[in-house]
């Protein structure tokens, strides 16, 4: 291997920085900081791939990561009951399992890394990397993957708007009945209130 | 001397100047407006001369020390038409607005080249709530979350969504009384789910404002028609420039601040609403809601009640304008777009009006019962409607429910011979910054 | 070899950024003294006064912020827009660095560009900065998919993800022509990763600036010229991917690309002086019903002139 030493120096740093924030992602205490230091460890991850000669995955790496980590960070926030991601929570749950799980994976990881036999087959010089990964991912299916990848991306827009409480002729609940619980029976979540009503609260429902 | 040359170099920025609105300081703001050697800022962290425009109110004190507190070293303070804080140092009051451009200037240049101190902090540097949570996490207790951590409940209240179903946290917070969004002196208390205002609290009411010596003169003897008209074409246009500034179209809102400025009976306003037109203000601003219903529209009156569709007007039983032919101009629809619509039309027909009433020497007729630019006053002057703030604004976007209320005239009109002082006024209140909720 | 791979490119960076973000600043000066705004003073002096009078200032606290993103996002920003002027191509050997995969690079600065704003948002523990921060993200989360297409749309005919191919795949004609969508759909993400002008909303006067209401001092120079930059980064990439780069009859390369990377430059100056800010559900809205199908039209455009 002919690299110089400042390559191994970017790997070494790049990979310490990868495993620090990979590990502040579960001793921070915020949802918000959680999602970005695990995006800075994607970001090293893929700045490693393109030390690799993987010039393409590592920079779709970054993009893929930030949208991604964007995407998860906004719906942990919209769905946990913390006000905007400000306050701080504990960030890890079932930690017996998950230290369990975390050491059997390392292990064999790392068994892997050094048990395993490498192929040795050098590549020629006037290798595209972008053009080979490409043709070897997808080959002649490219145009039905775009085509799909599209497609998907629209179906997703469509069940967001579908899925809306404002439709184009007013809100979407508006005169909207529940169905029966029996076939052709009357609507079942509206006859349970009026009945709640009746019962001027004497009984209350145990499970909500 | 590296740093000499740099603060003498920061010298000559225009000064950066928040200002605080007391009672009538609005008029030191338009006038700032138009000074080339003063940036009026939006946030007091972005100035470096905090100007107290007017008097402030005893239950106002409290947010304007916070306000004062707020802005970044070097600081310092100038007071327009109001006493300055006995233990401030080095402050000046001026009275006289063509000296306050210079004044603020000189402010600014002396504290950049150290000839002035920086103002001292009034308040403590303390969090007003244990900035500490219980449990491993400082999560406020068992599990991931319970309690009050850091001062800030859990969102455990979670109301329905009022727009597209998705149900978010709540945030409740206060804003004003010297918010640059706000009509002066207002300060509500806002629940937030997402970018959507949940409901609205009107804590504090707006100052009652003052409106032109001619619509008090209108009261006692009849006066001519044209001053009159051009008095209120020129309300609406300061009005006007308020709301383009907080549309984003500074250039436009000078426009219209210039023309009020310098309006006459030559004036008009083609130009003004053709870039308006043009620029797509009403097309993509925020001007969606803010929809009065009839009984809202009549409570309110004026402009606001006529972009509703009513045709409600005391000029019209005026023998003055009947001579002119009047006739209200009406919109319906009676939303943001709508009332500025009307406001657009309202100025062009004053203007109007203005010359047919110089050219013939018209007068006002009735005494008793004017048309002012903020509503009718027969017995009483028109009365502060900021609590109709709390019924029309839930349901809509932060953006829409700050253009509603740009597009309301809600502040009351001050009485000039009585006590300025309403009774919404003395209503206790507790919080409320400048812009910072804490 | 260490001079010329990596002091000369870092050397060169700094000067665009520093210059750009200077220009940018004097340009919009002008354009809005043109449309009326009071002048006061040499223009060319103005923004070295504000710069100044911001290092002068003290960087301010918040209630708790969090330090670290609070401080680093206005920094991450520029290092973002620098990383953007890094890829744009001043001639056909005069490029920071020619990565083969430049596009992709320019498409991950824009998805980092989200997170930055959001952070720099969220991370000041008060209420406008916040809102300011998640508005952004509704908006970055648009744009980021329209651009993504548009970039595909120009990486087909050069069959290559690479600037320097991209500008060189418009010998015949430029981009701007052969797929004529590409253009305006650019300048919209444009004004979207800037926050600029009408796609304000991050730091827009409803929210009294939003999330840089509340920075001061040097923090606040950072985020300015950091926008600033970004705002030149683009219209560098905007003049690479649609007016041909540095292409052009007598004059050397790197002047036709500062002349097309001024003229993108002023379109989206006046854009931002002219129009109003879009109400931010009016802007999602018009991004994911208009302007993404839009983009769509433009790809499958792209394709079949690749095709043919």
């Amino acid at each position: 291997m002919n690299h110089g030493i400042g390559i191994d120096i970017t790997f070494l740093s790049l990979a310490t920085l990868a495993v620090v924030t990979g590990w502040r992602v579960f001793r921070t205490d915020s949802m918000v900081r959680a999602s970005f230091f695990l995006l800075v460890s994607f970001i090293a991850v893929g700045v490693i791939m393109i030390l690799l000669a993987a010039e393409y995955l590592g920079v779709a790496m970054f993009f893929m990561m930030a949208v991604e980590m964007t995407v998860m960070a906004l719906f942990m926030v919209m769905f946990m009951m913390n006000p905007a991601g400000l306050n701080p929570m504990n960030m890890v749950h079932q930690e017996r399992i998950a230290i369990g799980a975390g050491i059997v994976g390392f292990l064999v990881l790392g068994a892997m890394a050094l048990l395993a036999a490498f192929p040795d087959q050098p590549v020629s010089a006037d290798l595209e990397p972008v053009r080979s990964l490409g043709n070897e991912m997808l080959g002649d299916s490219m145009l039905i993957f775009e085509s799909a990848g599209i497609v998907l991306l629209t179906t997703m827009i469509g069940v967001v708007v579908l899925s809306s409480h404002r439709g184009r002729y007013g809100a979407a609940a508006v005169g909207s009945l529940p169905p029966g619980l029996e076939p052709g029976g009357d609507p079942a979540g509206k006859l349970e209130e009026d009945e709640e009503e009746e019962s001027g609260g004497h009984q209350h429902h145990h499970h909500h | 001397m590296a740093v000499n040359w740099l603060r003498k170099l920061a010298s000559h920025k225009r000064a950066p100047v928040f200002p605080v609105l007391g009672k009538q300081g609005d008029k030191a703001l338009r006038y700032l407006a138009l000074s080339p050697e003063i940036e009026l800022v939006d946030s007091p962290r972005h100035a470096s001369v905090l100007l107290i425009a007017g008097e402030v109110p005893a239950d106002r004190l409290e947010p304007l020390r916070r306000v004062h507190d707020q802005l970044p070293d070097p600081f310092t303070t100038l007071w327009f038409r109001n006493e300055p804080w006995p233990h401030l140092e080095n402050v000046d009051r001026i009275d006289d607005l063509t000296d306050l451009p210079a004044a603020l200037t000189k402010a600014h240049r002396e504290l950049m080249t150290g000839q002035r101190d920086s103002g001292c902090r009034i308040l403590s540097d303390r969090p007003p709530n244990p900035w500490k949570g219980e449990g491993d996490f400082g999560q406020g207790g068992e599990g991931m979350m319970g309690g009050v951590p850091y001062g800030r409940p859990m969102a455990m209240n979670m109301q329905e969504d009022i727009s597209d179903g998705l149900t978010l946290d709540s945030l409740t917070f206060r804003l004003g009384p010297f918010f640059m969004a706000f009509p002066p002196g207002m300060a509500a208390e806002v629940t937030l789910q997402g970018d959507l205002v949940q409901s609205w609290e009107t804590q504090l009411e707006p100052y009652p404002q003052r409106l032109d010596a001619v619509f008090f003169n209108a009261r006692k003897h009849p006066v001519p028609i044209a001053e009159i008209e051009l008095a209120r074409a020129r309300h609406h246009l300061q009005r006007l420039y308020h709301a383009l500034h907080l549309a984003g179209l500074e250039a436009l809102s000078l426009s219209s601040l210039r023309l009020a400025h310098g309006l006459s009976t030559s004036s008009t306003l083609d130009g003004l609403r053709r870039r308006l037109v043009r620029s797509g203000f009403f097309h993509l601003a925020a001007v969606g809601g803010g929809v009065l219903n009839t009984e809202q529209a009549r409570q309110f009156g004026g402009p606001a009640a006529r972009a509703a569709g009513l045709a409600d007007d005391l000029r019209s039983h005026d023998a003055g304008y009947r001579r002119l032919g009047f006739s209200p101009v009406c919109q319906d629809g009676g939303g943001v777009s709508a009332r500025w619509k009307q406001i657009l039309d309202e100025v062009e027909q004053s203007l109007m009006l203005a010359r047919q009433a110089e050219r013939d020497e018209v007068y006002t007729n009735d005494v008793d019962c004017i048309e002012t630019p903020r509503g009718p006053w027969d017995e009483q002057p028109p009365e502060d409607a900021s609590a109709i703030l709390d019924e029309i604004l839930p349901g809509l976007e932060w953006g829409d429910a700050l253009a509603t209320i740009a597009s309301l005239d809600i502040a009351a009109v001050a009485d000039r011979g009585g006590g300025t002082q309403s009774p919404g006024e003395s209503r206790a209140v507790q919080g409320g910054s400048g812009n910072v909720v804490k | 070899m260490l001079l010329s791979e990596l002091f000369l490119p870092v050397l060169m960076v700094m000067f665009m950024l520093t210059v750009g973000a200077y220009v940018v600043a004097v340009l919009d000066r002008l354009i809005a003294g043109a449309f009326g705004a009071p002048q006061a003073g040499r223009v060319w002096l103005a923004p070295m006064a504000r710069g100044a009078w911001l290092m002068t200032q003290h960087a301010n606290a918040t209630e708790a912020p969090d330090w670290q993103a609070w401080r680093l996002a206005p920094a991450l920003y520029l290092a973002l827009a620098a990383i953007g002027l890094a890829v744009v191509p001043w001639s056909e050997s005069l490029v920071a660095t020619d990565l083969v995969t430049s596009v992709v690079l320019w498409g991950s600065v824009e998805a980092l560009a989200t997170v930055v704003i959001f952070l720099h948002g969220w991370s000041a523990n008060a209420l406008l900065a916040l809102i300011g921060g998640y508005r952004y993200v509704a908006l970055g989360l648009s744009y980021i998919l329209i651009s993504m297409f548009v970039l595909i749309g120009v990486a087909l005919p050069a069959e290559s993800l690479q600037f320097t191919q991209v500008v060189a795949s418009q010998e015949a004609l430029w981009n701007v022509i052969r797929q004529p969508l590409g253009l305006p759909l650019f300048l919209i993400v444009g004004l979207g990763m800037t926050f600029w002008g009408p796609l304000n909303l991050a730091d827009s006067k409803d929210l009294a600036g939003g999330t840089a209401s509340e920075i001061s001092g040097p923090p606040r120079l950072v985020w300015d010229v950091a926008r600033a930059a970004m705002l030149v980064a683009f219209s560098g990439v905007a003049a690479s991917a649609f007016l041909g780069g540095w292409m052009g009859p007598w004059l050397p390369g790197p002047l036709w690309m500062a002349i097309k990377m001024l003229a993108v430059l002023l379109v989206l100056l006046l854009l931002g002086r002219v129009l109003p800010r879009i109400a931010p559900e009016r802007c999602v809205t018009l991004m994911w019903v208009v302007l993404l199908p839009l983009s769509f039209i433009d790809l499958v455009w792209a394709g079949i002139g690749a095709l043919l």
